[in-house]
């Protein structure tokens, strides 16, 4: 590889603006909402308990905010799973960078309206950027994705940019 | 009522009784590995770095790690729990700066940054390791009811 080579092949950088999957629609159901809280330590009433939930202003229970982001993936063999114990991309849609690992990064949320146990949600995910950067420990991609998560009324319920950091 | 109860929800902040420089009471929590398993199961995550100790030093962890995704649901909780359950959250941002260990106090912190008249309020928040050091970067909007 020269040193002038981008990390980001013209390939993968055509996908930026196009979606990297076929949308996702899952039921999330109150018990697995319970489950995320739980595993997180969250005992919020809101989560856990109808009456709670109705009078902090509520229709019902709620889904924790951020348990979206893995409501909907799709469950996968165990035998699809790299060393690292990742799952091996699955989208319909991938692209693939010059780099050895991808990290999380971080993640910008809007909620725009509440998320119900028992809503049907569809997300769609597209690739938004990639911007190659240097740092301390020498040059990396950050990589933006962002959903958009829509339930069974078509109201767009949440947003998530999700940053990682590819190097 | 059946539910459980939160231990930290401490009633219903208003809008009135907020000003910009206020600090959010701290929350301090500390990851069993058991937590982590059971964090990696409820979101079908088989990352290995998060429970497989030899394999997270083949990747130049000295532990396994404390997932990004959880600490951004503890941020939530930290900022839900100041709120009250008739606060609504907006936005949500958060990076992941540095790596959180299991066993190790994780302390979440915040201040009020600003405070817009229609009663929606502007924080920063943020997560320390026990040495002070910032590991997640964040802030948020949210929206407090009024006194009546």
């Amino acid at each position: 590889m020269s040193q002038t080579e981008s990390l980001v092949p013209d390939e993968a950088r055509e996908m930026i603006g196009e979606p990297l999957s076929e949308p996702v629609t899952s039921t999330i159901t109150a018990k697995e909402a319970q489950r995320f809280a739980y595993a997180a330590g969250d005992l919020n009433p809101i989560y856990f308990d109808e009456e709670a939930a109705r009078a902090a202003g509520y229709e019902t229970l709620v889904v924790p905010p951020t348990f979206l982001a893995w409501a909907l993936a799709p469950y996968r063999p165990a035998t699809e799973v790299r060393t690292d114990g990742l799952y091996r991309g699955g989208g319909a849609r991938t692209f693939k960078l010059r780099v050895q690992r991808v990290m999380f990064g971080g993640e910008e949320w809007d909620f725009l309206t509440p998320v119900y146990a028992g809503d049907t949600i569809t997300s769609t995910t597209r690739l938004k950027d990639l911007e190659e950067k240097v740092g301390g420990s020498g040059p990396f991609v950050l990589q933006t994705t962002e959903t958009t998560f829509m339930n069974q009324e078509g109201q767009i319920v949440a947003r998530v940019r999700g940053k990682s950091i590819a190097r | 009522m059946s539910g459980p109860i939160s231990g930290v929800t401490g009633g219903q902040r208003f809008i009135d009784d907020v000003a910009e420089g206020d600090e959010l009471p701290p929350m301090v929590k500390n990851a069993s590995r058991a937590q982590l398993f059971l964090f990696s199961a409820a979101t079908n995550n088989p990352h290995r770095i998060h429970y497989d100790r030899e394999y997270a030093a083949t990747e130049g962890h000295p532990d396994v790690l404390v997932h990004g995704p959880l600490q951004g649901a503890w941020l939530t909780q930290f900022i839900s729990d100041w709120m009250g359950p008739r606060g609504r959250l907006l936005t949500l941002t958060l990076q992941n700066r540095g790596r959180a260990f299991p066993e190790s106090d994780l302390t979440f912190k915040g201040r009020v940054k600003a405070v817009r008249p229609e009663g929606i309020v502007e924080l920063e928040a943020w997560e320390e390791d026990a040495d002070g050091h910032v590991l997640v970067p964040g802030t948020a909007t949210v929206r407090l009811p009024r006194r009546e």
